[in-house]
């Protein structure tokens, strides 16, 4: 980002840092690496758990397994077992070997994200060092990466999210240099990148729009020729898998998945993005307003505003979340790493414009304060780590140790009697997990699984989990039909008429989300038998009205 | 298999637009948002007219994309001055 050598001016100011200055700084690192320490024993909780803990993990489980035998997710939802994926595959597809060696299970799933978080991170860490070469704030902007309450939810899911931003984070690193140096090679290398990312999760279309416009901007030719490489290899991969399902994954992942937007979910997940991040947000910003006024757009500046505004917009589509900011996320804490360490190194490029004459006319009248602010400056970004990392603040407030230390810290459980997350679980869309799961949890989901087992007829689940362990076959992915349904895409007669049958011997429900003419056809046929409590969430068991 | 770097002399006259010399200047870019700016906020205005019908005013997610659009046209405006230094 940095170029002295067409420097106007470069201002070198001498500070000591001090002893005050690693003392904070040591601080804000073990705030920081306590996060991490929680985020590995959240995942390691996660990774012995055999059942759903996010709503949907076990139909991406389903997706693996299917890729893992050689067929596709993206089936017709209209005749049994009503299933479909509306996911892009690269994820599943990269666990499916997992399935031939350790069989059905989640951990490794888990553990795939929980690397791409970590990769992410080393990657962010990487980024910050290369433009600031400060080793410690290369760290804390990578740890600060994996203590936001975002990343923590996301992190150990078998989800394809964090993938996703793993690939993007590495590609935007690799093209950031790569581009205005003309490496065709590692160009190429960060373009295929956001089409990973982007067959990983279709939110990745942000960092494509992002890399575009920056490219397009640095040289429209360039820029042009790149684009249209990189969106016929796009293209063709799209249309390969468009011909190869009979037209479903166009239909499924594709059609059904533009969902209804609240304005509202937009704002109070965008407030509490702010409010959680705002101590890393605030030099973030400080950077792009640098870049664009006194140096050049740099590729990070771009990636952070498209992600932040684009991410905010997609936040409030149904089923959407807090995860529609990890990628703004990953661009602030490298534009803030990078803002951080040229204050420490001492070395800004100011252009001549009418800013800078404004700022000089300014400090005719007032004295140059430069040198005394830079050495609050200095403080301050230990002090704004530490924010940060108070901010983000979420562990388990029971079990011998993290009880003990909350006991120690006065930390009080403000969700479910046993876990604080500073972001609480109130805001609209705001994912409700993060707490660690139970012995109670598992008995609680042996319990479902036996019910199972003791039917011989079908069993209609709103989670795979449990029809995974009894070894039974998944029937329907209840918010793919519901988004069929309400794109008018859906023919639920088979379904619907195997519920009017009673054909299921059990129901399990657990947040609704089947489209209403089943839900309704479930409260004429079926009645709730028994509610299990797991994970904090409510599960129904519903079972066939005798037929008197 | 690399391309020389961006050590040629860069320009950002509209002439060079289709060579590798040409990059997008902070005036360019400026001109582009502020217009963007305008039009999207007179488009979003004219969203009511063209749907013809519907009811209640401006919404929330209206009013968001409007200020929106009011900072786009200040931002852009603002790099106006900032004249042919590269974007």
């Amino acid at each position: 980002m940095a170029d002295s050598s067409d420097t106007d001016a470069v201002y070198h100011v001498s500070t000591r840092g001090g002893v005050l200055f690693k003392a904070l700084m040591i601080f804000a690192t073990v705030v920081l690496l306590f996060a991490l320490i929680v985020l590995c024993a959240y995942a390691w909780n996660l990774m012995t758990f055999p059942y759903d803990y996010d709503q949907g993990e076990g139909f991406e489980l389903v997706d693996t397994i299917l890729f893992s035998q050689f067929r596709s997710p993206y089936q017709n939802t209209d005749s049994y077992p009503f299933y479909s994926s509306n996911y892009p595959p690269l994820y599943h597809v990269i666990a499916a070997p997992f399935v031939w060696i350790f069989g059905e299970s989640y951990w490794y799933g888990r553990l795939l994200s929980l690397l791409s978080a970590l990769i992410a991170a080393i990657a962010i860490g990487f980024a910050v060092y290369r433009e600031g070469h400060h080793r410690w704030i290369a760290l804390l902007s990578g740890l600060a990466f994996l203590s936001s309450n975002t990343i923590y939810h996301i992190a150990p899911l078998l989800r394809q999210h964090i993938m996703m931003v793993m690939f993007e984070t590495v590609a935007i690193v690799i093209l950031v240099q790569a581009y205005p140096k003309r490496q065709k090679c590692w160009i190429l290398i960060g373009l295929l990148l956001i089409i990973a990312a982007g067959y990983t999760k279709q939110l990745a279309a942000i960092t494509a729009i992002a890399v575009i416009a920056w490219m397009i901007l640095r040289n429209p030719r360039r820029g042009i020729l790149w684009t249209l490489g990189f969106t016929i290899t796009g293209g063709l991969i799209f249309a390969w898998m468009t011909l190869a399902t009979n037209g479903e994954w166009w239909r499924q992942a594709i059609v059904a998945n533009v969902n209804a937007f609240d304005p509202f979910q937009t704002f109070g997940l965008a407030w509490l993005w702010l409010r959680l991040h705002a101590f890393l947000i605030i030099p973030a910003l400080l950077l792009v307003l640098h870049d664009i006024y006194f140096e050049r757009l740099s590729l990070y500046s771009i990636w952070f505003i498209g992600s932040v505004i684009l991410g905010a917009a997609g936040s409030g589509t149904w089923g959407a979340g807090d995860s529609y900011f990890a990628t703004a996320i990953a661009a602030m804490c490298i534009l803030s790493g990078i803002f951080f360490s040229r204050i420490i190194q001492r070395i800004w490029i100011f252009r001549d414009n009418y800013i800078k004459r404004f700022f000089q006319l300014a400090r005719a009248h007032i004295g140059s304060p430069l040198q005394a602010l830079y050495r609050i400056a200095i403080l301050l970004i230990p002090i704004l780590y530490l924010s940060y990392g108070i901010s983000t603040f979420k562990m388990p407030t029971d079990g011998a140790i993290f009880g003990t230390i909350a006991d120690v810290l006065g930390i009080e459980a403000n969700v479910l009697d046993r876990h604080y997350d500073s972001a609480t679980y109130d805001v609209l869309g705001y994912a409700n997990i993060g707490h660690f799961v139970t012995a109670d949890d598992r008995v609680a989901g042996d319990f479902i699984t036996e019910q199972i087992r003791q039917t011989d007829a079908p069993v209609m689940s709103e989670e795979a989990g449990f029809s995974l362990v009894a070894g039974r076959d998944v029937i329907t992915n209840p918010t793919q039909l519901r988004n069929l349904w309400l794109a008018d895409l859906w023919d639920g007669s088979d379904l619907l008429s195997m519920i009017e049958n009673r054909e299921f011997g059990l129901i399990i429900l657990r947040a609704q989300f089947y489209p209403t003419p089943a839900l309704e056809m479930m409260g004429q046929h079926y009645t709730i038998d028994d509610v299990i409590v797991m994970n904090g969430f409510e599960y129904w068991l519903l079972r066939p009205l005798s037929s008197e | 298999m690399e391309e020389k770097p961006e050590q040629v002399e860069e320009s950002s006259e509209l002439r060079y637009i289709l060579t590798s010399r040409f990059t997008v200047s902070k005036r360019q870019l400026g001109i582009v948002l502020l217009l963007l700016g305008i039009i999207g906020f007179i488009g979003i205005f004219a969203l009511d007219y063209i749907g013809g019908g519907r009811e209640g005013g401006i919404g929330p997610a209206q009013h968001a994309a409007l200020i929106l659009m009011v900072v786009i046209a200040l931002f852009g405006a603002s790099l106006i001055p900032l004249g042919d230094s590269p974007a």
